[in-house]
């Protein structure tokens, strides 16, 4: 069993507190991101499970193993780094052939051989054995260090970032290699990148940190659909979150109230009673609505039109701008034009202003 | 002619240049030359006024004479003490300095201060009390007594080298090596020290150079013939032969003969670009 669980570990650098009793529990098998921007403590995550760093306090379990305190080389994982670290004097085989080469008792040459041709052979890479690191290309040295990884058959993996030093097409492309390697091999799979489309196609769950906190851990699409705070709404996505302060009026049918916009929320229920909320709404939850009296007035100001969809921006009377997404096909725009638009009140979320939690 | 103005000035550079360093390179190496030019000149023309260049008669008796006179056991005596000597202080210093470069502990970066410092310690400064040290261990007048005395010599300077190489290499090529299974001294000796070749190599010459010219520590620690090094028999061939300068220059050639040698052979070592390629971005 390679279940990870992290129990309230913390670390420290000084003043800088990188990582914030984390709690987490990462099942048999599971591909599991962790997402945040620079400088959230993802990668202080995975290298407290790699070992790399100690913790401060709290534990951290492989399966019924406590590993807080082991070196690496007694974790039995494997790790692809961000600039996959390649041993420069070695070639291509003799890369993938070193972890196998640490094992007690140490297997012979013609089993290492297979193996590492197996491997070469499923990463594509069979015909750069004998080539050093540098004699490769950045797409075929990501494979290299994916093939290293895979060659042990670790308990579990860990990927920091692995697919940030490589173009666009070729990214997309391996991430889509990745997923299917998943689903071959079927072993965990810690997964750090700062990439929210990554982390959104890829896992069967996202944990996103912020600020050494861990904010939520769900799977993608609950993510995406029941974010927990306005962090969470606005880092998950690939266009910004519109948000909008203001307050709630009425007991059953509630209405938001910001400057002179006026928006309907049906019934809703609230966790926790506030009057000061934040609403978040989603691009593609703001549509042009058809009848005037419904809808919120604004103004475009900029289209950006980008292949299957255009993207709008607008400003309401109170100076607020919104991002709305739509079809190309059936809304055309131009600048200057003032039109009616309304939300989506499915996809309507509402956080506390203080805090920022969610509320509804 | 070429009239481009800036080729002209450009070939007068050039010109000027080789000029200058032909000077420097015949200033350096002109004792030099007369010492080899001399050693092969019969006893009675070395010290011809005036003195000439090419010598009228070239023969070999005072290599043969040096040679002779057990010159291939003081020799071997300096090729030994200084090849363990370079191994001991490797060893001992890549491990330190990896140690220091890599390990947070508390006093280390004391430690290397410590370690620059005891390099200028001047050496003649150590030899009452390390003589005095070797005769109570009874290391005095053998091999290992020089050995040890040679390595502690070297060690900081080995250590400070490796120490700054090491900081160089990319960190998570060794983390790498430690995640895939291998302990802290198996990722030494199979990642970090092959990538570090070039500081190797050139601690490794330090060394080198060291014991295999010390005069003034093998002459105060060393008495009998079995264990006499080459230096300290050159300088003894004076009172053996008086002022002969023909097996003196002789043997003075042939101790210069390795050293060269082995630069030579290395020397792609100091302009090499190891580490190029595992790392990107
Ligand atoms: N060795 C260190 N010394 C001091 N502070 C550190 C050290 N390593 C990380 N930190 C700090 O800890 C925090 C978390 O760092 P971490 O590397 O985990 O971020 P990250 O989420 O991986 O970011 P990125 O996306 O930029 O890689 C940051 O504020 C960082 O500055
Ligand atoms: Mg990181």
């Amino acid at each position: 069993m390679a279940t990870v669980t992290f129990r309230n570990v913390s670390k420290r650098y000084g003043a800088i507190t990188a990582l914030d009793s984390l709690d987490l529990e990462i099942g048999d098998g599971e591909f599991v991101s962790l997402l945040g921007p620079s400088g959230s403590g993802k990668s202080t995550t995975l290298n407290l499970l790699a070992g790399l760093i100690s913790a401060d306090s709290g534990t951290i379990h492989i399966g019924e193993r406590e590993i807080t305190h082991l070196p690496p080389e007694q974790r039995d994982l494997a790790m692809v780094f961000q600039n996959y670290a390649l041993y420069p004097h070695m070639t291509v085989a003799e890369n993938i052939a070193f972890p196998l080469e640490a094992r007690k008792p140490r297997p012979g040459k013609d089993a290492i051989a297979r193996n590492v041709s197996l491997v070469a052979e499923t990463l594509g890479i069979g015909n750069l054995l004998a080539r050093y690191p540098k004699e490769i290309s950045g797409g075929q040295q990501q494979r290299v260090a994916l093939g290293r990884a895979m060659v042990r058959d670790p308990r579990v993996f860990l990927l920091d970032e692995p697919l940030s030093n490589l173009d666009a097409r070729l990214r997309v492309r391996m991430r889509r290699d990745l997923k299917e390697l998943h689903r071959q091999i079927g072993s965990t799979i810690v997964y750090v990148t700062h990439d929210q489309s990554e982390a959104m196609t890829l896992s069967d769950r996202v944990a996103v940190f912020a600020h050494g906190q861990l904010q939520q851990v769900a799977p993608p699409r609950e993510i995406y659909e029941n974010p927990v705070n306005t962090f969470v709404a606005n880092f998950v996505g690939d266009r910004e979150t519109n948000f909008l302060d203001g307050i709630l009026e009425g007991e059953k049918d509630m209405l938001f109230r910001s400057g002179s916009a006026v928006i309907k929320l049906g019934t809703q229920r609230l966790k926790n009673a506030s009057q000061k909320v934040t609403l978040g709404v989603r691009p593609e939850a703001v549509t042009i609505s058809r009848n005037a009296d419904d809808g919120m007035c604004a103004e475009v100001i900029m289209t950006e039109l980008a292949g299957a969809e255009l993207f709008v921006y607008l400003r309401l009377i109170s100076g607020q701008e919104i991002g709305m997404r739509c079809d190309p096909r059936e809304v055309s725009l131009v600048t200057g034009e003032t039109v009616s638009i309304r939300f989506d009140p499915h996809q309507i979320h509402l956080f506390d202003q203080e805090s920022g939690q969610n509320i509804a | 002619m070429n009239r481009n103005p800036y080729m002209r000035l450009a070939l007068r550079r050039a010109a000027l240049r080789t000029v200058v360093n032909t000077v420097i390179v015949l200033f350096a190496l002109a004792p030099i030359a007369w010492g080899v030019v001399s050693s092969l000149k019969p006893a009675n023309q070395i010290l011809e006024v005036p003195p000439r260049f090419i010598p009228q008669d070239v023969t070999l008796e005072h290599y043969e004479r040096v040679i002779g006179d057990k010159g291939l056991l003081f020799l071997g005596n300096s090729a030994l003490v200084s090849a363990i000597t370079i191994v001991f202080a490797l060893t001992i210093g890549s491990i330190a300095a990896y140690a220091i470069a890599r390990y947070e502990f508390s006093g280390r970066r004391i430690l290397m201060i410590f370690t620059i410092g005891v390099m200028s310690i001047p050496i003649a400064s150590l030899l009452i009390p390390t003589f005095t040290l070797l005769s109570v261990v009874g290391l005095i007048n053998t091999h290992v007594g020089l050995i040890l005395l040679y390595t502690a010599y070297q060690l900081p300077i080995v250590i400070w080298m490796l120490y700054g190489y090491f900081l160089s290499l990319p960190i998570e090529v060794e983390q790498a090596a430690r995640i895939d299974g291998h302990t802290a001294l198996g990722t030494l000796r199979r990642v970090v020290l092959p990538l570090s070749k070039p500081a190797l190599v050139a601690a490794a010459l330090f060394v080198l150079v060291f014991s295999w010219n010390d005069f003034v520590v093998a002459v105060t620690m060393t008495s009998s013939e079995s264990v006499r090094t080459f230096p300290v028999a050159v300088y003894f061939y004076l009172g053996f032969y008086g002022r002969e300068w023909g097996p003196l220059l002789a043997s003075a050639v042939i101790s210069i003969i390795p050293i060269t040698a082995i630069f030579i052979i290395l020397q792609r070592y100091f302009i090499s670009g190891l580490t190029g390629g595992g790392v990107k971005g």
